[in-house]
C-alpha cells in the first residue's frame, strides 16, 4: 500500500529525517509510529502527506511514485490525514463541514461516518463551539470521509485524557479492520500504540530503527536501550 | 560606468534597507504589516525639512529620530496593543487608515508643492575617486545605509534581545514557550523601525525630493521588497533591498521608458519563480 | 440534511423564508421587484439632475464596493488594486476607439477581455499568498498601472497626465450614447447594473463556490486535506470582483466622456473600501448603500478638501469601532472573515 524508500526531510541545515525505509500493508490492521521528541515522527507523516517536500528519496502509493503530487490529489487518491492540532471548519456546523466533503469526495455514506465517530448529537452546532475531545473526532471524520484507503493520523490523542485516547483508538482500529483499510498512527502515549496496533515502527533522532509486531519490539534490546529504557 | 551603477544603486538601496528592515522586523515579531510605514518616512522627510531649515540638517538628523521614535511608543501603545486580539487584516487595514491621517495631515500644513533639501556643506560636492567623480551626499548615504546594516547584524546576532527577535521572527509558539516577553521586545522593534524611518526621511530630503507623494511610493516600494524578500525575513529584506536598488537604478539607465514599472516586472518574475520570496522567512501560505 | 443542499451559516433563516408559505413567499418577491424597478424610476421624477448625478457616481462607487466586500466576505482578502480595472476599463475602452479605429461596442468588448486576461494572469500570481502579502500585492500592482498610464512612451494613448477626453459615435450595445450622459438616463442604468449586480454576487455567495471559498478562507490547509484545490476557486473569485470592478468603469467612461490617472488612482481603492466598510460586508445592500452615502458624504465635506483625511479616519473608525458596517449588522467582521488570530 504504502512504501517509503530512503527518505530524507531536512529544514535548512538541520536534518529531520535520513534514509528512513518503512513499508505498510493494507492488511486492516493499525500501523504505530513511535519514538522520542524529535525523533521525526510528525515530519515523516508531514512527507508522506505532501505537507513537506522530501530532500530525498521516494514515497510509493499503490505502487506509484507519488512524491511530486499535491496534498489534493493523494486525498481524492484517498491518503487521509487528521491533525495533532485540530485542523476543522470553526465557524462552520459540523454538518455542514462534513457535507462539504463529502459531496467534493462523492461519498454518499456520510451517516457511516457521523456514526462511527459518534457525531449524532453534535451536526448543528459550529465546530469552534463545542469540546475539544468532539472537536478531534470531526477531526478524524474528516479524514474519514471519502472511503480513504490510507489514513494517517498525527498524534490522535493529544490533548485528550488517557481513556478518551483509548476509545478513540478503539474506533479507529475498528474501523480499519472493518474496512481493511490501512493506517499510520504517531502517537506519544505508547500504551496506546501497543494496545491497539498490529505493527509498531521506532524512529530515534531521524533514523529508522525498528519495525516488528508490539512483542518483538518491546523485547527489542535497541528500542529498550535508545527509548524505553530511558522511560523506565 | 559599473562603479557608478553600483554606487547609485547602493545610495537608493541604503534608504530602502533602514526603511524595509524595520517593516519586516515589525512584522516577525507581530505579523502586523504597517501599511502607515511610508507616511512616517514622509513625515520624517517633512520634520526634518523644518528642522533643517531652522537648526540645520545634522540637527535634523539628531532629532527627528528621536521624535519619531516617540511617535513608535505611542504607536505601539495606543494601535498595537489594543489591537492585539484582532485579526492581522484588520490591524493592516488600521496601519493604512493612520498612515492616510498622518499624510493628508501633512499636505494640510505643507501644502502640495515639493520642497527641498540641501545637504551639509561638508557633504555637498563630488570627489574624485579612481578618476571617477561622486557626489559626496550619495557616499555618505552608503555609509549610513551599510552602517545601519552592520548595526542591524551586530544586534540581532550579539545581544540577548537580538536573539529573541530571531528566535519570536522564526516560530512564534517556540518563543512563547521559552518565556520571551514579545510586548516588551515589541516596543523596541517598533520604535526603532519608526525612528529608522525618520533616517530615511531626513537622509531622503538632500537625495530625492520631499513632496505630498513620496509616502505612497515609498511604502510601495517597501512592501515590493518585504515580498521579494519573504515576508518577515530580515536578511531576505536587506538583500531585496540591494537587489530592487540595482534594478531600479539600472532600470532607469538601459530602459529609461520603462524604469517606473522595472521595479513591479522584478516583483512579478520572483513571484512566478518564488512564490514565498527568496528569504527564509515564515512561509507565506 | 435530507434537501441535501449544503448549508452555511447565512443559509438558515434564508431557507426559511424560501420554504415558508407560497402567497407570501411570491408577495415578497413581487414587492421586492416593484421596490427595485420604482429604485429605477422614481428618482429620476424627484431628484434634481445634480443630485442624480451624484446618486450615479454612489451607485458606481457602490459597484466597486460590492466588488471589494464580496472578496472580504466570502474569501477573507483585501484588494486595495480596485481603482486599476476601474480606470483601466475607461483607458481601454478609449484607446480601443480612438486609436485602434474599434466601433464603441467591440471596443468595449475587446477591453472587457483585455482586462479578464490581465486579472487571470494577475490572480494566478497573487491569489497563492496569505491574506496580508495579498493585500500588499493588489496595491502594488494597482500602484504599477497608475505609473504605466503615466508612461512617456504611452503618452500617444493615455495622454498621460492630462488623461483622455472619450467621443462615443453611434451606440454602445444598442443603446444610443448619448443617453448615457443624460443624468436621469444614466441614474435609471446603474440602478439597474447595480441590482443585477447585486443579486448575482448575493448568488454567487450561496452557491457551492461560495461555500467552498468560505471554507477556503477559515481553514485553507485543511481544505486541501480535504481533496480539495485551493487555487482555482480562490483565482475565480478574484477574477469575478474584478469583472463586477470592470464593468462600474465602463459605466463610468460612458457617462463622464473621460478618463483621467485620478480614477486609477490610491484614492480611489480607499473610498472603495470606506463604501465597503460603511455598509458592512456581509451584503449585497450595504456596500452599494455604503457607496451612495459616501458619494452624499464627498460631496458635503470634500469641497474644503477634507475627503482623504475624513477616508483615513473612516477607515479606523470602522474597523475599530463599528467592525460590522451601518448596514449590514448581521455579526462581527472578524468573525465574518475568518479572521481570527490562531491560538487566541
Amino acid at each position: 500500500m504504502l512504501a517509503i524508500e530512503k527518505l530524507s526531510v531536512s529544514y535548512g541545515s538541520v536534518r529531520a529525517l535520513s534514509d528512513v525505509d518503512l513499508e505498510v500493508r493494507g492488511d486492516g490492521l493499525l500501523h504505530g509510529i513511535i519514538g522520542p521528541n524529535g525523533a521525526g515522527k510528525s515530519t515523516l507523516l508531514d512527507a508522506i502527506c505532501g505537507r513537506r517536500r522530501p530532500t530525498s528519496g521516494r514515497v510509493r502509493y499503490c505502487g506509484e511514485d507519488i512524491t511530486q503530487r499535491s496534498i489534493s490529489w493523494r486525498r481524492r487518491q484517498g491518503m487521509a490525514r487528521s491533525f495533532q492540532r485540530t485542523s476543522v471548519f470553526q465557524n462552520l456546523t459540523v454538518l455542514d463541514q462534513l457535507k462539504l466533503v463529502a459531496q467534493h469526495l462523492g461519498d454518499d455514506q456520510l451517516d457511516d461516518v457521523i456514526e462511527v465517530m459518534d457525531l449524532g448529537g453534535y451536526l448543528e452546532q459550529k465546530a469552534g463551539r463545542i469540546a475539544y475531545g468532539v472537536q478531534r473526532r470531526v477531526d478524524v471524520a474528516l479524514a474519514l470521509i471519502g472511503r480513504p484507503r490510507l489514513l494517517l493520523m498525527d498524534e490522535p490523542g493529544a490533548g485528550l485524557s488517557a481513556t478518551e485516547t483509548l476509545r478513540l483508538f478503539g474506533h479507529v482500529r475498528d474501523l480499519v479492520r472493518e474496512r481493511g483499510i490501512a493506517a499510520v498512527v504517531v502517537e506519544h502515549d505508547v500504551d496506546a500504540v501497543f494496545a491497539c496496533c498490529g505493527m509498531v515502527t521506532v524512529l530515534d533522532l531521524g533514523r529508522h530503527l525498528a519495525t516488528g509486531t508490539p512483542e518483538a519490539i518491546r523485547a527489542d534490546h535497541r528500542v529498550i536501550a535508545a527509548y524505553l529504557g530511558t522511560a523506565a | 560606468m559599473i562603479a557608478l551603477l553600483i554606487a547609485n544603486s547602493l545610495a537608493l538601496a541604503s534608504l530602502l534597507i533602514m526603511l524595509s528592515s524595520g517593516l519586516a522586523l515589525i512584522y516577525g515579531l507581530r505579523d502586523v504589516i504597517n501599511f502607515g510605514h511610508g507616511a512616517i518616512y514622509m513625515l520624517g522627510a517633512y520634520l526634518g525639512y523644518t528642522i533643517a531649515t531652522v537648526g540645520g540638517f545634522w540637527l535634523a538628523l539628531l532629532l527627528v529620530p528621536i521624535m519619531l521614535a516617540l511617535l513608535g511608543i505611542a504607536f505601539e501603545y495606543l494601535a498595537l496593543r489594543p489591537l492585539q486580539r484582532r485579526s492581522h487584516i484588520e490591524v493592516a487595514l488600521v496601519t493604512l487608515g493612520l498612515g492616510i491621517i498622518v499624510g493628508q495631515i501633512i499636505i494640510y500644513l505643507y501644502g502640495g508643492e515639493a520642497r527641498s533639501v540641501d545637504a551639509p556643506k561638508i557633504l555637498s560636492g563630488s570627489v574624485t575617486i579612481l578618476h571617477l567623480s561622486y557626489p559626496v551626499y550619495r557616499l555618505f548615504l552608503i555609509v549610513m545605509g551599510l552602517g545601519s546594516c552592520a548595526l542591524l547584524a551586530l544586534w540581532l546576532r550579539a545581544t540577548p534581545s537580538g536573539l529573541y527577535v530571531r528566535a519570536v521572527s522564526q516560530d512564534p509558539s517556540v518563543a512563547r514557550m521559552m518565556g520571551i516577553n514579545a510586548d516588551r521586545l515589541s516596543l523596541l522593534v517598533t520604535s526603532l523601525s519608526t525612528a529608522f524611518a525618520g533616517i530615511a526621511g531626513v537622509l531622503a530630503g538632500p537625495y530625492l525630493s520631499v513632496d505630498p507623494g513620496m509616502d505612497v511610493v515609498m511604502i510601495v516600494n517597501c512592501l515590493i521588497i518585504v515580498v521579494i524578500g519573504g515576508t518577515g525575513s530580515i536578511g531576505g529584506a536587506i538583500v531585496a533591498a540591494l537587489l530592487f536598488g540595482f534594478v531600479q537604478v539600472a532600470g532607469s539607465v538601459f530602459l529609461p521608458n520603462l524604469a517606473a514599472l522595472v521595479p513591479y516586472i522584478l516583483l512579478m518574475v520572483v513571484l512566478l519563480i518564488a512564490p514565498g520570496g527568496i528569504g527564509r522567512g515564515r512561509v507565506l501560505s | 440534511m435530507s434537501n441535501g443542499t449544503m448549508t452555511d451559516d447565512l443559509h438558515a433563516p434564508v431557507t426559511t423564508t424560501l420554504t415558508g408559505p407560497l402567497p407570501r413567499r411570491s408577495l415578497a418577491i413581487v414587492a421586492g421587484l416593484i421596490g427595485l424597478g420604482a429604485g429605477a424610476v422614481v428618482p429620476t421624477y424627484l431628484a434634481s439632475d445634480f443630485v442624480l448625478r451624484l446618486g450615479s457616481e454612489g451607485l458606481l462607487l457602490g459597484l466597486l464596493a460590492l466588488s471589494v466586500a464580496f472578496l472580504m466576505n466570502q474569501a477573507g482578502l483585501v484588494a486595495l488594486g480596485a481603482a486599476s480595472v476601474y480606470g483601466g476599463a475607461g483607458y481601454l475602452f478609449a484607446i480601443g476607439m480612438s486609436d485602434w479605429g474599434l466601433t464603441p461596442t467591440a471596443a468595449l468588448g475587446v477591453a472587457f477581455l483585455i482586462l479578464l486576461g490581465y486579472v487571470a494572469m494577475l490572480g494566478a500570481l497573487i491569489v497563492r499568498t496569505n491574506p496580508l502579502a495579498f493585500m500588499m500585492l493588489t496595491l502594488a500592482a494597482g500602484e504599477m498601472i497608475s505609473h504605466a498610464v503615466l508612461l512617456e512612451g504611452l503618452r500617444d494613448y493615455t495622454g498621460g497626465a492630462d488623461g483622455l477626453v472619450v467621443r462615443i459615435n453611434g451606440t454602445v450595445l444598442g443603446i444610443d450614447a448619448i443617453h448615457f450622459a443624460d443624468p436621469a438616463k444614466f441614474w435609471s442604468l446603474a440602478w439597474t447594473v447595480a441590482v443585477l449586480v447585486g443579486l448575482a454576487l448575493w448568488g454567487v455567495g450561496r452557491s457551492r463556490l461560495g461555500a467552498v471559498l468560505r471554507a477556503i478562507r477559515e481553514n485553507e490547509e485543511r481544505m486541501r486535506f480535504s481533496g480539495f484545490n485551493t487555487f482555482l476557486p480562490r483565482l475565480t473569485g478574484y477574477v469575478l470582483v474584478n469583472l463586477v470592478a470592470a464593468i462600474a468603469g465602463f459605466l463610468h467612461v460612458l457617462n463622464a466622456g473621460f478618463v483621467s490617472p485620478e480614477s486609477l488612482g490610491l484614492s480611489v481603492s480607499t473610498n472603495t473600501l470606506v463604501a465597503a466598510l460603511i455598509g458592512g460586508i456581509s451584503g449585497s445592500l450595504g456596500p452599494i448603500f455604503g457607496g451612495l452615502l459616501f458619494s452624499f458624504a464627498q460631496d458635503e465635506f470634500g469641497a474644503r478638501g477634507l475627503t482623504q483625511l475624513l477616508t483615513g479616519v473612516a477607515i479606523v473608525v470602522f474597523i475599530v469601532v463599528f467592525p460590522q458596517g451601518v448596514v449590514g449588522g448581521l455579526s462581527g467582521l472578524s468573525r465574518r472573515l475568518g479572521w481570527r488570530r490562531e491560538g487566541s
